[in-house]
């Protein structure tokens, strides 16, 4: 592929991770199960890091990793900050998602049920 | 050497959270390394007051000694102006009072060194949020405070609500968190650099529409950490049903961190509160904050869940003030929100010291401890009219200063908006007197019910950082000059100067190189009006709470005979029936005491109620019509 | 039908025999080259916590929780976040600032020791990530109804 295909292809990340924030949105406002709010959260996450990651592309550009052969100062890469944020996102979202699935587990085991509509006895 | 305390004050808080999980069932060493760690932490940021408060230096500290290079920043920053410095104060101080405080409190719970552990994280993530100068590492932050705060809530599981509080907290924080991290994205792919001084001189005059499209996504993220209005709910439920000592910093030290990143966005990176449609929006924000936490904190019928209303109702005031972008603002702002800190923190730990001694928060069950508990009920006096400004008390100054702040700026814009703002702020001020009458007169004077015949005075461990809370309470209301002059006139003078900040971390001159233009600082000069000395409102003060408590402790034969003649058809409790016989005593339950109120009010509180069903997916979408409110405000108006 | 789950269960045993030393041997691999190939403290510990998934599910949970110690997994995590700490304010009592690489100057490009204080750093997040994570997954694990042995009904 040449520099200006793969240049306009980067769109297609730009435009994917948009839209899983959307589902991902989207399933926490409608869903009621908390599973799946569950679920909609690490979409929201996943969605988040193919943004981040995308941010980073410069067209051409090479790994950015010096090893003992390609040791040019010239040399033309990606970004590698963006890939350092999208490590340490990666992380949250995992440890978001150990902490979410514990809480449904004893929820489930006081409450019985999964159903947000029927979690609720702190309103008003 | 000075210059390493900030990365010191957070870096010791974190150590003491990996020693606690090591040392975990010796009991004395984990309180001895708990202490420390807390002490520490407060020691090395009362080191930082008098070059930084007083001398007004800004320290800068690079990370790994990576300076910016050719005029850019490569590194990560920790920058203490004297707004840093002022937030860093207010959090330490919160932190080793509840610590001390959850010493005793906690001690009939097990497994207690999870609890430290967590605690120290939460306040080591606070530190680090208030202290940092890189977007990204203030997000990091964001989200490890939101970690432990959220495992804090549920760390009862037997309490009533405690797991779907804690499970609704993550939701909502989960949802503030993708937030801002989706503004800092935007802004990284713009500008290629995450420092908070260099994108400010970036984004001066520069305003794309991808980052007004950041600015939206970071207010929201933040304002969803500060709890306010569309948000609140949850910090309601989180309140309720988390620990007292933890309730403290959710609802006192999380809301001011969001304060600061809300003042840290529009003040500073984007520097845009000259625009007159955003300081309305803010303004807007906050006057719904005050009145819908006040109002719902009238028909609460649990102890915790109705200081936490009022919390969010005070966090209201705070982002009137702010939002009004005058210096006169911003001061009784913030003066607001260290006096909010601590007065709630004494509140709270009023409330944790009844559960401790009587095992439950319920309002109608609660009565008449004054007898056998006075000095937490003078406590909770102090916090009371601390919270509802009365003179002597702190609550009175900074209050002052917010009526004065907005009826200056309807006099001078001529909109007559802001007056409202200003009736709106009184009458709330009203409503929280008669709230806490309502729950004084519920918890501690009253009868005593005969369960709780035989419960003691606090412990002597748990009542020294309340009395200490209370000495500042007092301390900050009869002396505001002292504390005006050195905590926070510098604080207000950073939030509206940001040259100096700049000049610190980037090098001298980057900023009229890069701009190309001087702008000159907002005018932080103002005249208090009106007249205040404290001593003679404290002498007049005196004397009538000698005469009120001489009046109500004395007893005397006050019978509660109530002859029912009307009976109401609404609600059987009104009635004087009990186990079926008619009966001439009733005493008055003691969340109903503004029952005739509420009646007259009762379509508007059916609706409050029903809106606030508990239901976390409505929850997440008023979040998101917010969010979607707010990108399309923002749209129009820049 | 009884054979079936047995059949099942032999299948899956076998799988985990063949997956866990190689996840073992390729997370070590990772964590020691993370300064000089893709990969590094947490993607290493993650793999190795893998093969904890693995002895789980092929084993059930009383020999998973046999055969992995869980105290002392818990003070090994904290263990490894404190000399993260230290060789972080390492650079503090060297007279720089703070997370300062300080011995960075032996080695050429492409050694394993060639950068200093990131190499231990690396080591130290690796391990807090390989213990946290298996710590965390076999007490989810502990959590759901004891009948989640071996016989998957």
């Amino acid at each position: 592929m040449s520099t200006s295909e793969v240049n306009g292809l980067i769109i297609v990340n730009y435009i994917g991770s948009v839209f899983l924030i959307a589902i991902g949105f989207y399933t926490m406002m409608a869903k009621k199960n908390i599973m799946k709010i569950v679920i909609g959260m690490g979409i929201v996450d996943y969605g988040i890091n193919l943004l981040i990651v995308s941010v980073g592309f410069n067209p051409g550009g090479t790994a950015p990793i010096f090893t003992i052969n390609e040791l040019d100062p010239g040399t033309f890469f990606v970004d590698p900050v963006p890939q350092a944020l999208t490590l340490t996102s990666i992380v949250i979202g995992a440890c978001v998602t150990a902490l979410a699935l514990s809480l449904v587990i004893k929820i489930k085991q006081e409450y019985g049920t999964l159903d947000a509509g029927q979690i609720r006895r702190l309103r008003g | 050497m000075i210059q390493h305390f900030p990365i010191l004050a957070i870096m010791v808080l974190f150590l003491g959270a990996f020693l606690t999980v090591l040392c975990g069932k010796n009991k004395v060493l984990r309180n001895i390394v708990v202490f420390a760690a807390m002490l520490a932490s407060s020691v090395f940021i009362a080191f930082l007051i008098k070059p930084i408060m007083i001398d007004g230096e800004v320290i800068t500290y690079w990370l790994g000694n990576w300076s910016p290079v050719a005029d850019y920043a490569i590194g990560i920053c920790l920058v203490v102006d004297q707004l840093n410095l002022f937030f860093a104060i207010l959090v330490s101080v919160a932190v080793l009072l509840a610590g001390v405080f959850s010493f005793k409190y906690m001690s009939r719970d097990d497994t207690l060194e999870k609890y430290f552990t967590l605690f120290l994280m939460l306040s080591g993530g606070v530190m680090g949020l208030v202290l940092s100068g890189d977007l990204f590492n203030m997000f990091i932050m964001v989200e490890i405070l939101t970690f432990a705060a959220v495992a804090l809530t549920a760390f009862r599981n037997r309490s009533e609500g405690a797991l779907e509080a804690a499970f609704k907290y993550l939701v909502i924080g989960v949802i503030g968190s993708s937030c801002i991290l989706i503004g800092t994205t935007i802004l990284y792919s713009q500008f290629h650099t995450l420092n908070l001084a260099q994108l400010s001189v970036l984004l001066h005059n520069n305003l794309q529409p991808a980052t007004i499209l950041a600015f939206t996504l970071l207010l929201t993220g933040f304002a969803v950490k500060a709890f306010v209005v569309p948000f609140h709910p949850v910090e309601a439920d989180a309140n309720a049903a988390a620990p007292s000592s933890v309730s403290v910093i959710i609802s006192c030290v999380l809301t001011k961190a969001g304060i600061y990143g809300i003042i840290r966005i529009v003040y500073f990176l984007f520097r845009s509160m000259n625009l007159a449609p955003l300081q309305f929006i803010l303004v807007l924000i906050g006057t719904l904050s005050m009145f819908i936490g006040v109002t719902m904190a009238l028909a609460q019928k649990d102890f915790k869940r109705l200081l936490a209303f009022h919390s969010i109702s005070q966090v209201g005031y705070v982002m009137t003030a702010i939002g009004l972008a005058t210096a006169l603002g911003v001061t009784g702002g913030l003066y607001h929100a260290i006096n909010h800190t601590l007065f709630k923190g004494l509140l709270f730990l009023c409330a944790g010291a009844v559960f401790y001694a009587t095992g439950t928060t319920n309002l109608d069950k609660l009565g008449g401890l004054a007898k056998r508990m006075p000095q937490t009920a003078a406590l909770f006096l102090i916090g009371a009219f601390s919270i509802s400004g009365l003179p002597p008390f702190n609550g009175f100054v900074s209050k002052w200063l917010i009526y004065q702040a907005t009826y200056e700026k309807a006099v001078e814009f001529g909109n007559i908006g802001y007056a409202f703002v200003t009736i709106i702020a009184l009458v709330v001020s009203v409503m929280t007197l008669a709230s806490f009458i309502k729950v004084s007169q519920s918890v501690f004077f009253g009868q005593l019910p005969d369960e709780f015949k035989e419960v003691r005075e606090t412990p002597v461990p748990m009542r020294i950082p309340m009395w200490i809370m209370a000495a500042l309470c007092v301390g900050a209301g009869l002396l505001p000059q002292y504390m005006m002059r050195y905590l926070i006139n510098p604080a207000v003078y950073a939030v509206m100067n940001v040259g100096n900040y700049i000049g610190s971390v980037m090098g001298p001159g980057y900023a009229e190189k890069i701009a190309g233009q001087t702008v000159e600082a907002y005018s932080s000069e103002f005249a208090l009006a009106g007249y205040w000395s404290p001593i003679s409102w404290l002498a007049l003060f005196a004397i009538i709470i000698c005469a009120f408590f001489i009046v109500s402790l004395s007893g005397g034969k006050l019978s509660k005979k109530i002859h029912s003649d009307s009976p109401s058809g609404l609600d059987p409790k009104y009635d004087t029936f009990f186990s079926g016989e008619a009966n001439e005593h009733s005493q008055v339950g003691g969340s109903d005491l503004f029952w005739g109120f509420k009646h007259n009010l009762r379509h508007y509180f059916d609706f409050m109620h029903n809106a606030h069903s508990g239901v976390i997916s409505d929850y997440a979408l008023w979040a998101f019509c917010f969010l979607s409110f707010m990108i399309v405000y923002l749209f129009i108006i820049v | 039908m009884k054979k079936n789950i047995n059949v099942r269960h032999i299948i899956v045993k076998d799988a985990a025999d063949i997956f866990t030393p190689l996840s073992l041997v390729f997370g070590f691999y990772i964590i020691l080259h993370g300064n000089l190939s893709p990969g590094g403290g947490f993607q290493g510990g993650v793999m190795i916590a893998a093969s904890a998934v693995l002895i789980y599910l092929g084993y059930g949970f009383k020999t998973a929780s046999s055969a992995i110690n869980m105290e002392v997994i818990r003070k090994g995590e904290a263990i490894a976040a404190i000399c993260y700490t230290c060789l972080a304010l390492l650079g503090i009592f060297f007279g720089l600032n703070f997370c300062r690489n300080v011995f960075f100057n032996n080695g050429a490009i492409g050694d394993l020791l060639s950068s200093g204080t990131i190499a231990f750093m690396n080591y130290a997040v690796g391990f807090k990530v390989l213990t946290g994570v298996s710590f965390l997954i076999l007490l989810m694990v502990s959590l759901l109804a004891p009948d989640s042995d071996s016989e998957h009904k």
